[in-house]
């Protein structure tokens, strides 16, 4: 606890962390548009009557909660709003660095910390009226574009603790909002660097498509490998409109000594093209909830996932493919490799309403085990109401093949050197479908550099 | 250097799973720059003999010895083999799905090269490039995944283009000929001829069912395995005589005491 007070100073108070609930004392420092703060004690209200879940219920059953203690993290100041918008030559070096070969983008953020330290968005795009903005100046300036999405996704009751962790506790937000029929050519690219251990980071992303709009959306949680735990929360809500693709990906590559938790909840309208992409590599624990809500009739979602964990990282993803809407097709492909004591659970649902004949809808997990001491739990289902469906569901955990060993050994390779080979080759399957070339190419990298390749 | 590239001396080896006993004793000498073909019906031990010269993990020796340049190879890895330019041909080549075949080959190049002698990327684009024009491939041949997909023709090609780049000094090529069609075979035995030629020292051991490939691969000399033992040498003649006259005769000779 000790340590905790003396960097609480960045909340504005050094009592609260002796005084009972530094957390709570942590809302009573801000100074916010009503608006936010009053979801903020709604939140805080509802995370307090919760309790944490356990490994009693099937949802937390292998993931452990029981030693985490968001009381001994201090949240990070939030954004006022005002930010700044530094050259990337006056960026710290880590944050510059982030920022090579991204010129394309048609609009990027750096956050350091939860600050934002660099906002660039195409002036063609603003002109057209795409908003990219942190929530807070949004909420200020246009918050029409908040009205009915900020933090109205349908959480489930196992989600709900940390999401009013999560909203409580905002470090800071994105909105991106794409009028009608506007087409952001490149991806917009938000970098997201936590530097500070003992520290709770609550980021959230708001995306909102209109009707025919096009984006690609790629967010990256970085560190260094921190002495002194992390505690990471992100949310995100998507709302397409109809008739809109948007592409969603995330990549999480903290250093280790981080807890990583995401929700996620994607909604689609009608005849919307969706896709959502989550690669894990670092942290100690990274947890991802990944709701499809598909609503629209003739929407289309694919959510995939990627995760190579290593020592002893332990990895979880829930997901739900939401079908509430008839004529909408939903595909599921998680793929992850294991090694050392490695642990990952995928625990994936279709869920099919009465009312959504015609659903096609598919749920696919692959795990590849490199050592005998890690481990893959692998739970897939089926909830069907509707009778007209197509619905499918597959799962595997298996070694890497000792005859493709053998091939690659005999050209040279070490059995370790192939052994990543065989796992970046096992990964291609779902980074060839990854729209954006750069955007596959800097994936490719990050895993690349986890792996050892 | 070594008289001979490959020596191998009385090898027994069998397989690691059934222990089933496959070869009984081979004795085999290829020196520097001799093509030696090593023919013999189905079931003879010619395909363990040249995975146990790779390395193969499922078959164990139990005797004899297999000398590269003059040292004993049989306590090295296969991936060490490799890099001291032991090369095999697969019959039956892995798929190996999401590794394309340029990066396969520049990971193998690397490999051989050693850390921090990588080689150039777009050197080895060029050297790819060449390489894959000397077997008639199409440029985006290198962009497909490792034999996934590819015909029968498509692996054999793949493997003789994996020896041109990588350069071994002794190449065991398990049945490279088999499932080829006339076209194939004539520029994977172009491709082999055009190896053979750039560097003098290459040995190429060539197992083959047929004498088909030999009409466009000429040996130096000709060994016929039956029942895990090599029972008859002799030079490209021998091969004409096993085209005319099948194996029988040969078991016979081997079943008659004299």
């Amino acid at each position: 606890m000790a340590d905790g007070v003396t960097t609480a100073r960045e909340a504005g108070e050094t009592e609260a962390g002796v005084a009972g609930s530094r957390l709570a004392a942590f809302l009573e420092t801000l100074d916010e548009p009503a608006t936010l703060l009053e979801r903020r004690r709604r939140a805080w209200e509802r995370y307090t009557e919760l309790p944490m879940p356990t490994r009693k219920s099937e949802e937390w059953r292998y993931t452990d909660l029981s030693r985490l203690d968001p009381e001994s993290h201090v949240p990070f100041a939030p954004e006022s709003g005002e930010e700044e918008n530094r050259d990337a030559g006056d960026l710290p070096e880590q944050a510059a660095r982030l920022l090579e070969g991204m010129e394309a983008r048609s609009a990027v953020a750096v956050r350091v910390d939860g600050r934002t330290l660099h906002r660039r968005l195409d002036p063609a795009l603003a002109e057209r009226g795409v908003v990219f903005a942190p929530i807070r100046r949004v909420a200020r300036e246009r918050p029409e574009l908040l009205a009915e999405r900020l933090y109205t996704s349908d959480v489930s009751p196992m989600e709900e603790k940390l999401w009013s962790l999560h909203v409580a506790m905002l470090t800071g937000g994105d909105v991106l909002y794409v009028p009608d029929g506007v087409r952001v050519p490149e991806p917009v690219h938000v970098l997201r660097w936590a530097g500070e251990g003992d520290r709770l980071l609550s980021t959230h992303t708001l995306l909102v498509t209109g009707r025919e709009a096009e984006v690609t959306w790629v967010e990256e949680y970085l560190s260094p490998d921190l002495e002194s735990p992390l505690l990471s929360l992100s949310g995100l809500e998507l709302f397409a409109g109809d008739g809109a693709t948007v592409h969603y990906l995330s990549l999480q590559r903290y250093g280790r000594g981080v807890k990583h938790f995401s929700i996620q909840h994607l909604l689609a309208g009608r005849d919307t093209r969706l896709s959502g992409l989550n690669v894990n590599l670092g942290g100690d624990l990274a947890r991802d909830d990944v709701t499809s809500h598909l609503e629209g009739p003739g929407s289309e979602s694919e959510m995939l996932a990627l995760w190579f964990g290593d020592g002893t990282q332990h990895f979880d993803h829930h997901t739900l493919q939401h079908h509430a809407a008839p004529h909408a097709y939903s595909d599921l492909l998680y793929k992850g490799a294991l090694t050392d004591s490695a642990r990952s659970v995928f625990r994936g649902l279709i869920r099919v309403d009465r009312g959504a004949q015609l659903t096609d809808a598919y749920q696919t997990n692959r795990n590849l085990l490199l050592s005998k001491h890690c481990h893959a739990t692998t739970l897939p289902n089926l909830e069907i109401e509707a009778d007209d469906v197509r619905c499918s569901h597959g799962a595997t955990v298996g070694q890497v093949d000792e005859g493709m060993l053998f091939y690659l050994m005999s050209r040279g390779l070490t059995r370790l050197t192939a052994e990543r080979l065989l796992v970046f080759g096992f990964f291609d399957e779902v980074l060839e479908r990854v729209p954006v070339e750069g955007v596959r190419e800097r994936l490719r990298d990050a895993i690349g550099s986890k792996i050892g390749l | 250097m070594a008289e001979h590239v490959l020596e191998v001396r009385d090898l027994r080896a069998r397989v690691a799973e059934d222990e089933s006993e496959i070869l009984m004793g081979v004795d085999l000498t290829l020196g520097p720059g001799q093509i030696h073909a090593l023919m013999g019906p189905n079931g003879s031990g010619k395909s363990t003999l040249a995975k146990v010269i790779a390395g193969h993990p499922g078959y164990d020796v139990t005797g004899g010895d297999v000398l590269y340049d003059g040292e004993s190879i049989l306590e090295w890895e296969p991936d060490e083999r490799a890099r001291r330019g032991i090369f095999l041909a697969f019959q039956y080549p892995s798929e190996i799905p999401g590794v394309t075949i340029s990066n396969f080959l520049r990971t193998a190049v690397n490999a051989r090269r050693g850390e921090g002698n990588e080689v150039d990327v777009f050197e080895f684009q060029k050297e790819l490039r060449e390489r894959m024009g000397l077997l008639e491939m199409d440029a985006d041949f290198a962009d497909r995944y490792v034999n996934e997909g590819f015909s029968g023709g498509e692996k054999k090609r793949n493997e003789i283009l994996q020896m041109a780049v990588l350069r071994p000094r002794l190449a065991v090529m398990d049945e490279t000929d088999s499932g080829l069609d006339i076209d194939a075979l004539k520029i994977v035995s172009n491709g082999v001829n055009t190896l053979s030629k750039e560097d003098a020292e290459l040995g190429v051991l060539l197992i083959t069912h047929y004498k088909r490939i030999l009409n466009y691969i000429e040996p130096d000399r000709v060994h016929v395995m039956i029942g895990g033992r090599i029972v008859e040498s002799g030079g490209p003649e021998l091969a004409e005589k096993l085209e005319e006259h099948g194996y029988d005769w040969l078991r016979e000779e081997l079943a008659s005491p004299t």
